[in-house]
């Protein structure tokens, strides 16, 4: 019972901070992007699995708008990077979800501090992705999706750069499964690729995407970054 | 490749159940039910009209389905009974679209297509209303047997779902069997790709994988096993990885008999130790449908390997 209680606490708060995100990237306004997390002490461990789940997108708003990060979400973050390492047999999407991670605080100048500073900027390879079907890769890269910002240069990305038509396929593939998180993370993949066929529709898709599955927050994040990534700031 | 066992074994099932594919009494019934009755006949006609063309006479499966052909006509009174429904519903377009089938194959009855002809010279016959893809289909109809048709391909192709080239994502099963169909006709059922045109082929090329994928997913054999010989009736057929996927999973739907079921489970539908487990409305249209598919993926498979070879090395 403790268990699954603390299951749905961490579910629970990952939606609140999703939405959190979701309101600063349509308004721009940086205090709501901290709202979640507002008083929560460093050493919450649910916040801070919450904040690895959500990855570097809880900074997204600072990546993409400029806006301030606030002190209390930015300290959690800190804290979840320096207190949760990959172990040496994490999966890709781990390792590169910490890469991504301390690549946002880098982006904001506060690059972590103690013993992960010195290997911290050491790229993982994308070895994993070179292989990969169409849906395996689609999958992973939904997964990463917070690696997909515009003027990203890193393995992940470059593995997606190859292959448009595979994660356009991994898109209606989503959509035809109604997995409309996976969908989003895929079409926010594919607005940053060349080379996505035209049939595809994919400012049409994205909009069905909202209208079926955007009142999950997590979607809507994913909407809200393909929606911005075009006007975005190169990094 | 998994194609030419999974033929082979649909084809036994076929063959075993050649019986009821019959017409029956109800054939030329006012409150027949053609569904039941031409539609599976024209069904096995068609098939095997397009595995006999694509199969080399030395090819045991040509014998068979020639043999199966060969049933077929003489179900139709050698093309006599053709005349008979125009006498019934003279305007109705079926008939003829049955009879296109055979008349691919070689099976012709002059008369019934004198007699097509005086019908389709009519405006009543050309304003019939109907889907953009079975007008397509009854145009093609009457190409192959010997009529002018009614109106020309790119016009009633625009109409299509596929001809209009929608967002792949809006892919649902009543799209899915218009456009397979759309693609039988525009191809003369897998003969000749080049009726492809090259941005219909290129967005086939595309999406194909992911409607596979997804129809398997489903358990929609009978729409997959479609799209398989969409497949295969594409200039440039998709990566060999895509088709080795979907044919394993066609043969892991096969029941040993032979027969694939249209939709669902196969474990549900067919109780282990069951020699012929399924109903025949249930399997035979599926069954047939991989028969055709497998045809055509082994006969691109052996040009693609004899162009292979011509290459000098």
């Amino acid at each position: 019972m403790e268990q699954s209680s603390t299951s749905a606490l961490l579910q629970g708060t990952v939606l609140d901070l999703a939405s959190d995100v979701v309101s600063a990237l349509r308004s721009g306004d940086h205090v709501r992007a901290g709202g979640t997390l507002a008083g929560v002490s460093a050493g919450g461990g649910v916040a801070r699995a919450a904040v690895r789940v959500l990855g570097a997108d809880l900074l997204l708003p600072a990546t993409l708008l400029g806006c301030e990060p606030v002190p209390d979400q930015l300290t959690v973050f800190q804290d979840a990077v320096a207190a949760h390492p990959p172990r040496d047999d994490a999966a890709p999407t781990v390792v590169w979800s910490h890469w991504a991670m301390i690549r946002a605080l880098r982006r904001l100048g506060r690059p972590p501090t103690g013993p992960l500073a010195d290997d911290a900027g050491a790229e993982p390879d994308a070895r994993w992705l070179d292989d990969a079907g169409w849906q395996y890769l689609t999958h992973q890269l939904a997964v990463l999706a917070p690696l997909a910002l515009p003027g990203e240069e890193c393995a992940v990305m470059r593995a997606a750069r190859r292959r448009p038509v595979d994660v356009a396929r991994g898109f209606v593939r989503a959509v035809r499964r109604r997995d409309w998180q996976q969908a989003a993370g895929a079409g926010r993949w594919l607005t940053l690729l060349d080379g996505v066929p035209a049939t595809l529709g994919l400012e049409a898709g994205l909009d069905f995407v909202r209208l079926m599955g955007g009142s999950d927050p997590r979607v809507a994040l994913q909407l809200e970054a393909a929606r911005l990534m075009p006007a975005g700031v190169p990094l | 490749m998994s194609a030419r066992r999974v033929e082979e074994a649909a084809l036994d099932w076929v063959c075993a159940h050649r019986d009821r594919f019959a017409l029956g009494e109800d054939a030329l019934a006012a409150d027949g039910q053609v569904n039941r009755t031409w539609k599976p006949l024209g069904e096995l006609a068609q098939v095997c009209a397009s595995v006999s063309v694509g199969t080399p006479p030395s090819d045991p499966l040509h014998a068979r389905v020639t043999e199966l052909l060969d049933f077929a006509w003489q179900q139709t009174h050698k093309g006599e009974m053709f005349l008979l429904m125009q006498s019934l519903e003279p305007f109705a377009t079926y008939p003829l679209e049955v009879y296109a089938a055979f008349a691919s194959a070689g099976y012709r009855h002059h008369g019934y297509e004198a007699s097509a002809a005086v019908v389709a010279r009519t405006r009543g016959w050309r304003l019939t209303e109907q889907y953009p893809t079975r007008r397509l289909g009854v145009m093609e109809a009457e190409r192959r047997s010997g009529l002018r048709p009614h109106g020309k391909v790119p016009q009633a192709l625009v109409r299509t779902w596929l001809g209009g080239l929608p967002e792949p994502w809006t892919f649902e099963r009543a799209a899915g069997y218009a456009l397979t169909h759309v693609v039988f006709h525009l191809t003369e059922w897998g003969r000749t790709p080049q009726g492809v045109p090259p941005d219909l082929a290129d967005y086939l090329r595309h999406w194909l994988p992911p409607w596979l994928d997804t129809c398997f997913e489903a358990r929609m054999w009978d729409l997959s096993c479609e799209l398989l010989a969409v497949a295969a009736s594409l200039p440039s057929p998709p990566e060999p990885a895509v088709l080795e996927d979907a044919w394993q999973r066609v043969a892991a739907a096969q029941h040993a008999c032979g027969a694939i079921p249209e939709e669902g489970s196969a474990q549900h539908a067919a109780p282990p130790g069951q020699d012929d487990p399924y109903a025949f409305t249930d399997c035979y249209h599926s069954t047939l449908m991989a028969v055709f598919a497998a045809a055509l993926t082994t006969a691109r498979q052996s040009e693609v390997e004899r162009a292979g070879q011509g290459v000098p090395g």
